[in-house]
């Protein structure tokens, strides 16, 4: 009888299997022949993938999804109840939106004048109006919604599912994430920590790199041609061919023989995602590209969706330029029309398109920042950091569209119904691609890990 | 929120089962397990439960079946089990054998360990890694059937357990392979040609204990053992906390000590207390100057401070602030743990350990060690990481910098007299609308004043105090005007009374406002001026006046550029350019100049000396309406200033006025020496010599240490004393004697003195992790594959023995770490083939028996050193500050080629923690977070796609070609030479067919000219240096 571990030796898998020395002892998890192999879910999945349109520095809720008739009518006086005791910064008295609100599609959800074009989607859309979060500045916050852990250093989602579920298309990688930023964790915020580093996300640029450079590291060769470099592939392939005859034949020695075949292979492929000359002038009005205001975000939504297409499992957009974009702690007015007017239509226009091609269907996308903004003035014109309650919003993958779930007090400062805390956002999303939050774990450093930690209720009732 | 959530999820954290501690009687999972597969659970098993009794896993044995308990640890009577196959009832037809029989008692009897967590009943000292190395370790190896591969004693307890399950060792890999195998795993670098050259070419019987002789000596040695030891430790050149992540400058030092240590073959029992007390021992009085002795011990205590460190730069409430001063004491017991100890700790910071027999207690009472070096409750006695520094120059160092330091300072005040003088002199005036040289005392109010020109005081406003010293004020002085800031409204100045056009008329004409900065330290305290502000176009006080903007603040820098705030303090003062680029500094005549470019716009420049300098601002008419020059009051702004000059240019270019243009000539030549000078004095101050971080005490009298309820830190529970963790410490309480030299608390010494006291269980402790982690340098994965945790939630030991008498054998030879690395490279497990046999490939998949020696992908470190040793560009130089990393626009951290250093070594690049060289992270060089004990192997595609079109990767292909095709132009003799240089072998014919097969086929491919020759040749090379043959050792 054999242990499925000599099986799967004796057995030539394509892939080989991975070193296998350096994970025995006490972190021997059955080590798969392919890591990043489709893998079954726990239970029957509502959504393959996850779409993250990352807003970075704190997008206001009061402003956009979060309709508060009373913040308005109380503009100027004081806070009717204790600031929260941790405070970024000194606040001071309520300050109305500037932006008017009204009701949209047939779910009558309240939406600012910030988002026209995404508001035409509002019965697709699943509000979740009462986030909230732990940590009050950007660098923790962002790594508490990314990681699930504000002071350690853990998992991204991205690497937990890729963990978790695989990949579909073995010429990508299972987890993109496009124009991330590198400051407040930088790569903390898309790495795989313990996790094996095949789950961590692969870069595309960063956010002082405009979206049409963004590309891969180390994706072209530039000395040699294609027919070249496959010579030289060759030749690579017999020298290692050889040496396997003399040292033996090792899993780790045939895996990368397979792995060089695969960067070979993705070479070509990654360049045929980032190349959009074959998408229609209407898709690329669609998503904004014929205007310099929308183009940036547009291109990153249209790859996006192409990564989507080919079987990408997590796939993170990010908004924000090389400082916190959305982080209007004085000329809200001007910063988030700015932003706001960047990214409406390109959203927009996503929705559409993953719409048409029933991509939404088994899509999960999500869009939110790492906390909102207080109801309360900054200065004159700005809003602070606030995590105490805030809005992101769902769409697809089994969620109910034109679903609003949980509120925020009066003033949308505290989240008050159906508290949503970043563990239980985690668990629900874990929850829409098949996977028990409570089960998802990682054996490291003696103890069982879990994106969630010891927290994490799924939302149940947003489940379509 | 609900607490039962938070109670069950807990537990679920924190009860993982683990089947596989090591106690007395049969192994559970080697001994045990099998014999019930094998007997029993055909009938009790998976697929059928006869009696409801199911044997295929411990809980399932736990529970039982029907008639009750199958296995009563400890209680042979009760146990179902052992009655039913006692009586020879069971298994039915076939009962066990009397050998078998025995082995199930004695399990039973010893408490059936293995089949649940024992800890709360089990002794501490029952642990293996926790017993006394002279009283729990075999002293002499076992018997093996087969001598004949048996070079030393381990081959003996390695053999052995071989021979049990049927295997032997693998016969003795080829000369080259153990010549490339031996010198990368001794000093992670492939043989250079002479030194294989020397090694195949030496006759004699000890030919290879000699190759080790000369490789254990080279410097080369401690650069790679070195960084095992800094990565354990969790050194980094920078103190993590998030995004800052700033700069650790010396940090250096340590990482030489480090190396100079392992060269040096420092006994390891005298490494340990130097890191954790050398300040203790080095009897250094501060303010003395110090022997290189006394260095080396100081130095040696940043091992204390290699944690995380964000107290310099935390600017939270006060909670985060004492969460950031706890980390770096947190972090100093973890990296202790994980290093030295093999243990986790972290458990027991808010509840008693669940696997490891440590308490809460004890947690606390090992913070009590640690915590008058990181006093993180008392914020008043903290320092942060950039004052962590003690000044011990070696003897006479300091007199030396001194009078340098006093020649240049005055060499540099001369020199820029001279040149302000010359300034002066020459300098070509304009038309003068204004002057004030501030000579008489008594008419400041005459000519300036508290508002605009034509304005009025706003009610309310703070009015500077004229002729005062009453905050805000301004006065002549010496006949100088001082500046004295008072508010932190940016919203008073005074102004010259008399209003100016600052837009001139005609093209090319300009105006001009100058000053003498006297001095930017005015304060009482001596404090530097944050900024020099000034205005032009004063003439509204308050921003109610229907006249555009105006009020143009030029917010001179100190340090750098200068800021240009329109309509200060009004609506638009957000709007701001930067204009110039040198910062302010005394003695230099500063001011701006606006020029008419024509078409309405105006230029405004930055003057340095009457000169234009850096960058300029574009400006129309409504930015500049008549007004006022004044001065600016407010946060950091006070400042003397002299010769205040407002004039008219009619030509303002140096083409236009050719004597201005001669000036500005000389002037930029003068300036350059001048500023050479500078750059020099400011250099030379600022190395000092002996400065060096560490971490030292900061009180001799220990402050009050509590316990931490649930963890918390702001619930102190009762108070703790230092002391050794109860399950090492044989009862002895710590002698803590206060240190006089040093001042300090003499509680880390009396702690180390226990940690590594002979004979001690602390000791035998800490020689298994070390040999141990020897073992995994050497073999890729440790006798204990959990290398920072040797404890019961660690793995358990391959072969327990071997470790142990390695470990005694350490601390025998004087824990000399040479002499465990060479015992265990002259071993024949060691020199074993790395082939495996079809049977050790069936019976020992995994290789934990070492049947052969293990094939692994090398270290990140050793793929980038071995690149640059094989292609005949390493740097190297030994030792000093580190080669900076950058990060490039695409994100990629990279090492600039056109940096001297970037050839060096891999342990001298900076270690930031969040800006890992690109090449090594991509191939799992950890970022440091805590520290980092072992390395992931990853094979994945990204690392293909660097070793395929990464720019360092073609250069190093570019220069091995190079230096391959230069020695020879005969195509073999090229191709044995690559051969020999990238793997330490000649090529076989079949290779160097198929190696002249690829050059003519490339060369067509590429062309046929001499130079695509050498790029075919340069493809040859690339495909050697990402072979696995290169990348592997085997």
């Amino acid at each position: 009888m054999f242990s499925r571990r000599q099986m799967l030796q004796r057995s030539s898998v394509g892939f080989g299997y991975l070193a296998l020395a350096s994970l025995l002892g006490e972190d021997a998890q059955a080590a798969p022949a392919d890591p990043l192999l489709p893998k079954t879910p726990h239970f029957e999945p509502r959504a393959k993938r996850v779409l993250f349109l990352f807003m970075k520095g704190g997008p206001s809720a009061v402003d956009s999804f979060d309709y508060k008739p009373k913040l308005q009518e109380d503009d100027g006086k004081p806070c009717p109840f204790d600031k929260p005791r941790v405070q970024f910064a000194p606040t001071g008295n309520l300050l109305k939106s500037p932006w008017k609100f009204r009701q949209h599609g047939e779910s009558g959800l309240w939406a600012s004048e910030l988002f026209p074009n995404v508001a035409r989607h509002i019965d697709d859309l699943c509000m979740l109006s009462s986030c909230h979060g732990t940590n009050a500045a950007h660098g923790g916050a962002l790594l508490k919604l990314h990681t699930g852990s504000d002071n350690f250093t853990r998992p991204s989602m991205g690497a937990w599912v890729a963990y978790g579920l695989g990949t579909e298309n073995r010429n990508l990688p299972g987890f993109v994430t496009i124009c991330p930023t590198l400051a407040h964790g930088g790569m903390k915020n898309w790495g795989s920590a313990f996790l094996p580093a095949d789950f961590e996300g692969t870069p595309l640029g960063n956010a002082s790199v405009s979206s049409d450079k963004a590309q891969v590291k180390y994706i072209q060769n530039s000395r040699l041609t294609r027919d070249q470099q496959r010579q030289q592939l060759d030749l690579l392939n017999e020298l290692n061919r050889d040496h396997m005859q003399q040292a033996g034949a090792h899993a780790a020695l045939e895996a990368r023989i397979n792995s060089f075949e695969l960067a070979f292979r993705m070479q070509s492929e990654m360049p045929l995602v980032e190349d959009l000359s074959s998408e229609s002038d209407a898709m690329r009005k669609l998503y904004g590209l014929d205007d310099p205001v929308t183009a940036n975000f547009g291109r990153q939504c249209l790859l996006a969706r192409r990564f989507a297409e080919r079987g990408v499992r997590f796939i993170q957009v990010t908004h924000s330029d090389a400082f916190v974009q959305w982080d209007q702690h004085g000329d809200l007015l001007q910063g988030h029309s700015k932003n706001a007017l960047e990214v409406d239509r390109p959203i927009a226009g996503l929705l559409t398109d993953l719409k048409a091609r029933g991509l939404l269907d088994d899509t999960l996308v999500l869009w939110g920042g790492e906390f909102g903004r207080t109801p309360v003035a900054q200065g004159n014109n700005g809003r602070d950091h606030n995590p105490e309650g805030f809005t992101m919003w769902m769409a697809g993958g089994g969620v109910k569209g034109g679903f609003k779930y949980g509120a925020t007090d009066d003033y949308g400062y505290y989240a008050v119904e159906d508290k949503l805390h970043i563990h239980d956002l985690h668990a629900t999303m874990l929850h829409i691609l098949g996977m028990n939050h409570r089960k998802l774990t990682y054996r490291y450093a003696g103890r069982d890990f879990r994106l969630t930690d010891v927290h994490g209720d799924v939302a149940e009732k947003i489940l379509a | 929120m609900n607490g039962m959530r938070t109670a069950a999820t807990v537990i679920c954290i924190c009860l993982l089962s683990f089947s596989s501690i090591r106690a007395a009687g049969p192994v559970f999972e080697t001994e045990i397990a099998p014999l019930l597969k094998v007997r029993c659970v055909k009938c009790h098993g998976p697929s059928k439960q006869a009696g409801k009794l199911d044997l295929s896993t411990p809980a399932k044995i736990l529970r039982g079946g029907e008639s009750g308990a199958a296995v009563a640890p400890h209680d042979l009577a009760a146990s179902r089990l052992w009655e039913r196959v006692d009586q020879n009832e069971m298994p039915p037809d076939d009962p066990l054998s009397p050998a078998e029989r025995q082995k199930l008692k004695d399990w039973i009897i010893a408490g059936a360990p293995g089949l649940k967590a024992e800890r709360r009943t089990a002794n501490a000292d029952e642990h293996w890694s926790f017993r006394r190395l002279n009283a729990g370790a075999k002293q002499f190896p076992p018997d093996v059937k087969d001598r004949l591969l048996i070079a030393s004693s381990i081959d003996q307890f390695i053999q052995s357990r071989l021979e049990s399950a049927g295997l032997s060792l693998s016969p003795l890999a080829s000369r080259t392979t153990l010549a490339r195998r031996v010198s990368l795993v001794l000093t992670g670098m492939p043989p250079s040609a002479e030194e294989l050259e020397e090694f195949l070419q030496d006759g004699s019987v000890d030919a290879y204990e000699r190759f080790v002789e000369r490789l254990l000596a080279q410097p080369t040695f401690g650069e790679h053992w070195g960084k095992y030891w800094l990565d354990a430790t969790g050194y980094a050149d920078s103190n993590g906390y998030f995004n800052a992540d700033t700069d650790r400058p010396l940090a250096y030092r340590y990482r030489d000590y480090v190396i100079r240590a392992f060269n040096q073959d420092m006994p390891f029992q005298q490494f340990l207390r130097e890191q954790l007390a050398g300040d203790e021992l080095a009897g250094f009085v501060a303010g003395n100057e110090a022997t290189d002795e006394q260095i080396e011990l100081l130095e040696a205590t940043h091992f204390l401070r290699n944690g995380q460190d964000g107290t310099g730069e935390s600017d939270g409430n006060p909670d985060e602030v004492r969460v950031d001063r706890y980390t770096a004491l947190e972090s100093c017991l973890q990296n202790i743990a994980a290093s030295m100890l093999g243990l986790t700790l972290q458990c027991a910071k808010c509840h008693d350990h669940k696997f490891e027999p440590i308490t809460q207690a004890d947690y606390y009472r090992m913070q009590a060690v640690f915590y008058p070096a990181f006093p993180a409750a008392h914020a008043d006695l903290w320092i942060k990481p950039k004052d962590r520094v003690v000044m011990a120059p070696r003897i006479g160092e300091t007199e030396i910098w001194n009078a340098r330091k006093t020649q240049l300072e005055e060499q540099l005040a001369k020199a820029r007299d001279e040149f302000t003088a010359w300034a002066k002199q020459n300098r070509v005036r304009g038309d003068t609308l204004f002057e004030d040289t501030f000579d008489d005392s008594t008419t400041l109010a005459a000519r300036w004043s508290t508002t605009a020109p034509g304005d009025d005081v706003p009610s309310g406003a703070v009015p500077v105090n004229l002729d005062s010293t009453n905050a805000p004020a301004a006065r002549i002085h010496r006949k100088q005007l001082e500046i004295i800031e008072g508010s932190t409204q940016g919203d008073s100045w005074i102004s010259t009374k008399q209003s100016f056009d600052w837009t001139p008329d005609a093209p090319g004409a300009a105006i001009q406002a100058t000053f003498d900065l006297v001095d930017h330290r005015i304060g009482p305290d001596g404090t530097q001026a944050q900024r020099i502000g000034y205005l032009i176009a004063t003439h509204d006080f308050n921003d109610n006046s229907a006249v555009d903007n105006g009020n143009l603040l030029i917010d001179g820098n100190p340090g750098g550029a200068t800021t240009v705030y329109f309509d200060y303090p009004g609506t638009d003062g957000n709007r701001t350019v930067p204009i110039g680029g040198t910062g302010y500094v005394p003695g230099c005549n500063y001011g701006v100049r606006i020029t008419n470019t024509g078409n309405g716009k105006f230029k405004l420049e930055h003057l340095v000396d009457g000169v234009p300098e850096g960058q300029s601002a574009t400006l129309s008419a409504k930015d500049l309406p008549d007004g006022g020059f004044s001065f600016e009051y407010c946060c950091g702004r006070s400042f003397i200033v002299d010769n205040v000059l407002v004039e008219a240019l009619t030509a303002a270019t140096k083409k236009e006025n050719p004597e201005r243009a001669k000036f500005e000539e000389q002037l930029a030549d003068r300036r350059k020496e001048l500023e050479r000078l500078s750059r020099q004095t400011e250099q030379h101050a600022q190395q000092r010599p002996g400065r060096i971080a560490w971490a030292s005490d900061v009180t001799p009298q220990p402050p009050a240490v509590h316990l931490l309820t649930r963890g918390n830190y702001a619930q102190p529970g009762e108070v703790v004393e230092p002391a050794g963790l109860s399950a090492l410490s044989m009862g002895a309480k710590l002698k803590v004697a206060q240190q006089k030299e040093s001042q300090t608390t003499g509680r880390r010494l009396a702690w180390v003195n226990w940690l590594v006291a002979d004979d001690s269980s602390a000791a035998s402790l800490v020689a298994r992790v070390q040999v141990n982690r020897l073992w995994q340098g050497c073999f890729g994965s440790g006798l204990v594959s959990t290398p920072e945790n040797l404890g019961l939630s660690g793995a358990p030991p391959s072969h327990p023995d071997l470790l142990d008498s390695l470990a005694a054998r350490f601390v025998a030879s004087g824990w000399s770490t040479k002499a465990v690395l060479r015992e265990i490279v002259l071993s024949h497990t060691f020199r074993q083939t790395s082939d495996a046999s079809p049977t050790a490939l069936d019976r020992d998949s995994g290789n934990r028996l070492w049947s052969r020696y293990p094939v692994r992908r090398l270290d990140a470190e050793a793929i980038r050193d071995s690149l640059l040793a094989v292609s005949g560009t390493l740097n190297s130089s030994v030792g000093g500050a580190y080669v900076p990393t950058s990060r490039d626009g695409a994100g990629e951290v990279v090492v600039d080629e056109a940096n001297g250093g970037s050839k060096r070594r891999s342990i001298y690049l900076q270690q930031r923690r969040t800006q890992v060289l690109t090449m090594l992270q991509v191939f799992d060089a950890p970022s440091i977070v805590f520290n980092s004990t072992r390395r992931s192997r990853t094979t994945m595609p990204l690392q293909s796609l660097s070793l395929l079109n990464a720019k360092f990767l073609t250069n190093r292909a570019t220069d091995l070609a190079a230096r391959i095709t230069s020695r020879t132009s005969d195509d073999v003799a090229r191709i044995e030479d690559l051969y020999r240089t990238c793997f330490s072998r000649l090529p076989t014919a079949d290779e160097v067919d198929a190696a002249r097969d690829f050059i003519a086929e490339q060369s067509s491919i590429l062309g046929t000219s001499e130079t695509t020759t050498q790029r075919a040749w340069i493809d040859l090379c690339h495909s050697l240096l990402i072979s696995n043959e290169f990348l592997y050792v085997d």
